[in-house]
Order: C-alpha cells, then structure tokens, then sequence
C-alpha cells in the first residue's frame, strides 16, 4: 500500500522541527555545563550526579508516589463510572461521555481556585461541619487536598479512555460466558476487564503522566512544602535559572516514564498470551 | 440494553456531583455581592459588569476559543493522515516518528514550554498569537495521533484495496471506506486535543508575547488577589459551552431534519431515494466545508483584529509588570491621553521576567525589583533614564531614592517599595510576644498555626536575620546555620510554604501568623480588622519595585512619558488606593496613609532602619546554593 505512504511526510517534517530540535537542545543543556551550549560545549555529568542527593531523591519518590495513588484512585473510582456508561443507549452515552468532559473546559485554575476556597479552614466545607455542629477538619495543604484536586482534574481522562475500549465490546461475549457458568467476578476479570484493559493502559499511562508533572495543583492545594518534580523543575528552569540541571531532571523524568510504559506493555502482551 | 440499576445510577450521580459542585461553587459565587469567596452575603451582578469592562479578559476569551478550535481542526486533520500513512510506511520510519510524537506527551509541560519558547526565539518569530497556535499544533497532533493510530491498526488492511480493486480511487477509498470507520476514534481523539488545548496554561505562557493572553494566563495573573472576576469569568467558560453543545446539538438535526426533507421530496417526485452512502458522505462534507468555513472566518478576523491593534500608525508601548500591580483605568487613561497603545503584560516573578528576556522577548518598560534591577545593568538590558523628561520627579520619596541596587537612580525610577514583616492575629498573638522579633515564628506555642512565604530568599532572609547574620551573606557556614533554623522551625513549627495564597487565607483568618510584604499586608488588614503587623527589630528585607526601560525601546520618549504620568500626584494616588502598596510618591503615601490605610502601619514602612538591608544581586553558586538547601526544607 503504497498510495497511504506520503500522508505520514509532513508531519514527519513537522516533528523534526517541533519536536526534535527542542528536545535535542534539552538533551544538550542536560549534558553541559553553564552558559549557552551550543556555542560553547563543556560536556559533563555533574547534573545528572546532583541528583542523587537526599533532597531530590525523596521529591522523586513522593512524585512517584502520588502519582501511583492518584492514577490507583481514578482507575478504582473510573472504571465502574466508564462501565455503567458503556451499557446505556447509545445517545445517550455521548451525552455521558460529554459531561464527562465539559468540566475539563473550565480551566484547571478557576477550579482548583474553587477547590482552595471549598477545603480552606474557614471555607465552605468546614462552614457547613461547624453548621452541624461538628468540629472543623484541616484539609487544606495535605495530602488529600493535593489528591481531592488531581482527581477531579485527571479523572475524566481515565473515564473517556477506559470507556472507548468498552463501548465496542461486543455483549454477547457476557452473556455467553455467562450461559457457559462463570461467576460474574470469573467474567468480570477473564472477559471485561481483558477486553477493555487497552483502555485502561492508555488511562492510567495519561493520568499518571499528567499526575506527576502537575505543578499547579501541588502547588495551590499541597502548599510550597508539597515539592514534586514538576515543582522541582520548575524552580530550576524559573526561579534558580539553572537549565542545565533543570533539563537532567526532566531527562530522568523521561527515562523513568519510558521504562514504565515499557513494563506496562509487556504486562500487556503478556496478558494475551497467557 | 440491560436498564442500568439503582446503585448504578447513583454512582453516576456522585461522580458528576464530584465533578461539577466546584463549578457550580464557581458560579455561584460569581452573584455574590462581596469579595468573600466562601460567605455568601447577597446576590449582585457586579463582577459581570467587571468583567466586560475589562477587555484583557474579553480578548483572552476570544484568543483561547479561536486557538481551541484551529488547534484541533489542524492537528486532527494532521494526526489523522498521520496514522493511516504511518500503517503503510516503512517500519523505520514509522518507529521514529512514533518516537518523537511520545516526546510531548512524556515530557513535562514546563520543559516542552522552555523548548519551543527557545525555538521561536532561534528562529525570530514574531511571538503572540501565531505561536501560540503553532505550540497548541505541536501539543496537541501527538495525543490525536496517538488515539487514531491503534484504530487504524485495527483496520483489515485488505479493505482500502478491496475498495481500489472495486475501482475505487485512492482519496474515494480513504473518505468512503476508511475515515468513516475510523470515525469515533477521531473524534476522540479531537475532543481530546480541543481539552488539551483549551485549558493549557503553562505552554501558552512561555510561547506567547506581544500581549496575546489566553483565560489561563489572565486567571492565573488575576490569583494574586481576590478577585471574584475571575468566578465571573467561569461562569461565562460555562455559558459559552452550553451554547456550543447546543448548537453542536442543534446543527445536525437541523441539517437532518432538512435531509429528510428533501429526500421525500424526491421520492415522491419519483426520482428515486438515491444511494444512502452517496447522501451520507456528502452530508459528512458539507458540515466539514461548513466547519473550514467558520474557521477561515474566524482566522481572517483575528488578522483583522491583530492588524487594527497592531502597527498601525499609533505609538506602541511594550509593559511587562507584575501581575495585579496597577490600576487598569490609569492604563487606558494613559492610550487616550497620549493617543497610543500600551501592550500590558505581567509576570509572577521577577525570574519568570528575567527567563522570558533571556529567551529573546522585547518589551519597552519593566518593572522589576532592586536587586533584578541590578542583574540585568550588569548584564546590559537597560538604558539610563534622561530624568530631565521627567517633570514629576520632584514628587519622588527621598527615602526610597539611592538603595545601594542602584546608587544613583541611573537606570531607576522608584513605583512601589516596602518591607517584610510578621501579621499576626491580635486575638491570638499577645503584644508582649512580639518582643521575640523572628523568633516568634520558632514560638511552640504557635506551631502548626503559621504561614512562611515561599521563596528561598524570603525564607533566609527570615533566618539569617534571626541568627543575626546579614540577609545578603555569601558565607557557607552562615547559609548553613540558616539552613538548620529552617529545618528546625519546619520540624517544631510545622509551617505552611504558602505563595499569594496566603492573602486570602490571611482574610480568611485561617492561621495567627504569617510572614507577608508590607503592601499584602495593608491590603489584607483593610479586609480584616483583627491583625497587626510588625517589622522585627532584628532587621528585615527593605525592597523597592523599579520602573525601567530596556535597550530594545525605540520610542523613549513615549517611555518617559509613561514613567512621568506613574509619577503625577493624582495618578499615583489612584494606583496606591488600587495596589495597596506603599506609595514611592511622598505626598501620596502621606494622604492614602491618614485617608485610605488610616491605622494600618503596614502601609508606612520604617525607613533608615540599621538592621534593614535591600537584596543584592546574588551570583549562580549562591542562588543555585539557595535553591538546593530550600528544596531540602521543603522535602520532608
């Protein structure tokens, strides 16, 4: 098929440009010492060796962490949601699907703004608390309300992916999975869940990707002290002006992404084979 | 269809209840007639008629719908023809480009930013909305691609040749035979792109310049202080969606309806119901030419706009500010007045300035504070003042003339200025604690009930001065006995590193304490009569914000027009009264602090206080020095 061929030309040009060129200047400054490199290359490590200090070890780890959590939690709480949607009419599923998604159009801030005033102590929540009669809950700047922000942003993205893979699934394989005597928890795993876990791969790949590299919601819901990658590079590129350790961190980021994604493919493929 | 039960339902319930009470919060907190955003205290249209006021928003709105809908009417159209080439091209090829098509989607937004911000300027593009669209292209092709693609792979291969074989050309077999399979993974994939693009903040920021600013960057100026515009502001996102979706709604059964029209129509005059294929994908062709359409309109509409606003035969100034640090109507006062255009724009951070001037952004004037003020003289990006242009110069504060950032005021001239000290509860905070000076903030008896501010140079600046130590050391072993105060204060204290959020949690009265500038200060006691504010004896940061003009700046007659008409009694007045910072204004400052900050001494910084220093420009090893001890006291 040779006719399709040149379709793919320009956005491969399109990549060299936008892609590659600024990744390659990423790639440089991570490997080079200060001031511009391209006009004066000093190779070095040094970035990549800054990083294993305590400090950012940990502020990797906490990154991680909670983007595990956050992407368990929308996979948990996401999953039945995609599922009930994936089972109505199908007009009615778009509508669904598109009330899934319309909250995603008001911008990130104005609702993580509503969500600081909602948590905050004196705020809306702890307002009504004191209404009944109940004694106020500190949850601005913790976990929670760090977690509370992520999902309500990244949920819709687990909800719509997991939910293309079910929506073509063909129904008749329940029932007669069903008719052939497996529990509804033995169809669950060995029909639904197998058939819809391409969705459910990209889900949780998008959410955690956006969960660890979110540097607003930590920032405006967790507090300064709530300090994750996104933040760390953040500070280095902005604040510190030091781009070179500032792109090691993000390369690493990368890597330690690309790796993921690789063992979750091979989960995959290893999925259907057994 | 299995009819879905009573817990499912309710399920479904709660999760969009989960969704949608922020927005609703949002909304409805856009009616109420006070600043409070969690007290509900009348209804009121006041932040709607703010907002239409305020062009910048309007503007915003238009800039991120037009780029929203060219995005992912482009980058679908690209991804598309992506995939189903990619499924026939050589293996190579098809491995590197679906290689770097994942390098946006795995790379953080900030680096992706910082890279194209770099290319734009490389290249010598025009920054504004032209790079903005292209960015929102270039983030948004790699999720539409990668959507589409495994559908494709799904495809029979065989079908586009059975289609071929049946005599089909190649474009008939591609629009008949296999965009219309791939039909709901494209349109996925453009809903996700239209989401990308429309909520995206940080790419936008970093790409755009010349005063193009899509609602994130406007929200995310406008954060700094309450300002229930900004709910307005949801409120109309919301509005505008719902008339989307309904016309989305609406269109096609329209255009149906009429189909069906004319369809029986022509069976009844006999000439047959035609092939439905035929009459389906020409229907499909007239809504993507109606949609082609609408978006040539809308692009010629903003060459419109961006020509009229543009270089036309009026002066033009470039700003770039601080966010929230002016009063608006003094900037269009200023255009009428001098017959030109001001293209504002603001930052968070003096960094966040200096990181776009290095990447190659022009502006006329800037507003940074002293110790930026001295970087970017040694670093060459200003031009000294010709004070003999400024007629109001005499109106000046001696006080705030002559920090040693810039001794002779060549290249400064003095807009706001202050220092930074604890506000505390009165209600909590006894007066005789205050004696503690900074040590207060290390007071057991406050732990857990304290905000710090988030920036490594507030913070040791705290630290250093409690030690007793000069605020603008470069002595290892001082930054390092600094560096145990914090960890020490963080362990027993348990602060929160808040940013501006800490005005409203201040109004708010969420904690007793809180380090905080001066002018946040009289901003926030005018909100809220419980708290005082007090500049430790140990000495604290006295800073001052500079207005200056940069090399690029053509027209600098205009720009000391500009820097003139800040220093006119009656202007002045009207910024302090908006700004809540002190005055640099000698009569101003005396008239807003026994009319408009009557009994709020945060509003009167002491000055030629022996203990009290201005920041200094610190060189890469301190700050990078900084940076690391101050990600360690945040780490726990």
């Amino acid at each position: 098929m040779k006719h399709f061929r040149r379709l793919s030309t320009p956005y491969l040009i399109w990549c060299l440009l936008f892609i590659l060129v600024p990744f390659v200047l990423i790639f440089l400054y991570a490997f080079t010492t200060t001031g511009n490199p391209v006009r004066t290359l000093h190779f070095t490590l040094s970035n990549f060796a800054k990083i294993n200090d305590p400090a950012y070890i940990k502020v990797f780890v906490k990154s991680l962490g909670l983007g595990a959590l956050t992407t368990a939690i929308c996979l948990v709480l996401g999953y039945p949601l995609a599922y009930i949607i994936s089972r109505q009419e199908e007009a009615r599923q778009n509508a669904l699907i598109m009330a899934v998604t319309v909250p995603t159009w008001i911008n990130m801030l104005l609702r993580t703004y509503a969500w600081m005033n909602l948590l905050s102590d004196n705020g809306i929540i702890n307002g009504f608390l004191k209404f009944l009669g109940i004694d106020p809950v500190t949850m601005m700047y913790t976990s929670f309300s760090v977690i509370i922000g992520m999902i309500c942003n990244f949920m819709p993205f687990m909800v719509i992916s997991i939910h293309t893979s079910l929506e073509k699934m063909d129904y008749s394989l329940i029932e007669a999975a069903m008719d052939l005597g497996a529990t509804p928890a033995q169809t669950f795993t060995k029909v639904i869940l197998r058939l819809s876990m391409p969705g459910v791969l990209n889900g949780v790949v998008i959410v955690f990707l956006m969960a660890i590299s979110s540097f607003m919601i930590p920032k405006l819901l967790g507090g300064g002290q709530y300090m994750l990658i996104g933040n760390l590079i953040e500070q280095q590129f902005i604040s510190v002006g030091d781009w070179n350790f500032g792109s090691a961190v993000s390369l690493i980021l990368a890597v330690i992404i690309l790796l993921l994604m690789r063992l979750m493919k091979k989960m995959d493929v290893q999925r259907e084979d057994g | 269809m299995k009819k879905s039960g009573f817990f499912s339902k309710l399920y479904v319930i709660l999760c969009f209840a989960f969704f949608y009470f922020p927005i609703l919060i949002t909304v409805i907190f856009s009616f109420n007639s006070s600043k409070s955003l969690s007290r509900f205290t009348g209804f009121s249209l006041r932040w709607y008629e703010a907002l239409i006021k305020n062009t910048d928003i309007m503007n915003a709105v238009y800039v991120s719908i037009t780029i929203a809908v060219l995005a992912t009417v482009i980058s679908t159209f690209l991804g598309t023809i992506t995939a189903i080439g990619l499924s026939h091209s050589k293996k190579i090829i098809r491995e590197t480009i679906l290689t770097m098509n994942d390098i946006p989607i795995l790379n953080p937004d900030i680096v992706t930013a910082i890279g194209w911000m770099l290319l734009f300027s490389s290249l010598g593009f025009k920054k504004g909305y032209v790079t903005m669209l292209l960015a929102h292209i270039g983030f948004c092709t790699p999720f539409v691609l990668t959507t589409v693609y495994p559908k494709v792979r799904e495809l029979d291969p065989n079908l586009a040749e059975a289609a071929m074989d049946l005599g089909a050309t190649p474009y008939e077999a591609l629009r008949k035979v296999i965009l219309p399979i791939l039909k709901p993974g494209i349109f996925a994939g453009a809903l996700l792109a239209f989401t990308m693009s429309f909520d995206d903040f940080v790419i936008s920021y970093f790409v755009t310049g010349n005063g193009v600013k899509n609602i994130s960057i406007v929200a995310y100026n406008m954060s700094k202080r309450i300002n229930p515009t900004i709910n307005a502001l949801s409120a109309l996102v919301v509005a505008v969606i719902a008339v989307i979706l309904a016309c989305m709604k609406l269109v096609p059964r329209i255009s149906a309806r009429r189909e069906k029209k004319r369809r029986a129509a022509a069976l009844a005059s006999g000439k047959g119901g035609g092939d439905y294929t035929e009459e389906g994908s020409k229907h499909h062709l007239r809504r993507i030419a109606a949609a082609a359409a609408v978006c040539l309109f809308m692009w010629v509409f903003v060459l419109y706009l961006r020509g009229r606003s543009g270089t036309g035969e009026t002066a033009q100034l470039r700003v770039y500010n601080a966010g929230e640090y002016v009063d608006p109507d003094l900037i269009s006062e200023f255009e009428e007045e001098y017959g030109c255009k001001i293209i504002y724009e603001t930052f968070e951070s003096n960094e966040m300035m200096y990181t776009k001037l290095q990447a190659g952004d022009k502006y006329d004037i800037l507003v940074p504070s002293d110790y930026m003020v001295e970087r970017l003289v040694q670093e060459d990006y200003l031009q000294p003042i010709d004070w003999s242009l400024l007629s109001n110069a005499d109106n000046l504060d001696p006080s705030v003339m002559g920090l040693e950032t810039d001794p002779d005021n060549t290249y400064s001239v003095p807009y706001f200025w202050g220092n930074v000290g604890i506000l505390y509860d009165k209600n909590v905070v006894s007066s005789e604690d205050l004696s503690e000076g900074w040590n207060l903030l290390m007071d057991t008896r406050y732990a857990g009930n304290l905000y710090m501010y988030d920036s490594e140079r507030d913070s040791f600046m705290v630290a250093l001065k409690a030690l007793g130590y000069s605020m603008n050391t470069t002595d290892e072993n001082e930054i390092r006995a600094a560096y145990d105060w914090l960890i020490r204060q963080r362990d027993e204290m348990d602060p929160i590193y808040a940013g501006d959020d800490v005005i409203d949690n201040m109004i708010a009265g969420n904690k007793a304490l809180a380090v905080v500038y001066s002018g946040d200060a009289a901003y926030i006691m005018q909100e809220n009569e419980n708290l005082g504010y007090y500049a430790p004896e140990e000495g604290t940061n006295e800073w001052c914000d500079y207005m200056v003009i940069t090399k690029d700046c053509k027209n600098t007659d205009l720009a000391h027009e500009f820097i003139d008409y800040f220093l006119r009694e009656d202007v002045a007045l009207r910024n302090t009264q908006y700004v809540g910072y002190t005055s640099a204004i000698k009569s101003v400052r005396e008239q807003a602090a026994a009319e408009d900050f009557a009994g709020i001494d945060a509003y009167i910084p002491r000055t030629g206080y022996n203990n009290d220093e201005v920041f200094r420009y610190q060189d890469r090893t301190v700050r990078k020095l900084f940076a690391q001890l101050w990600t360690m006291v945040k780490s726990k």
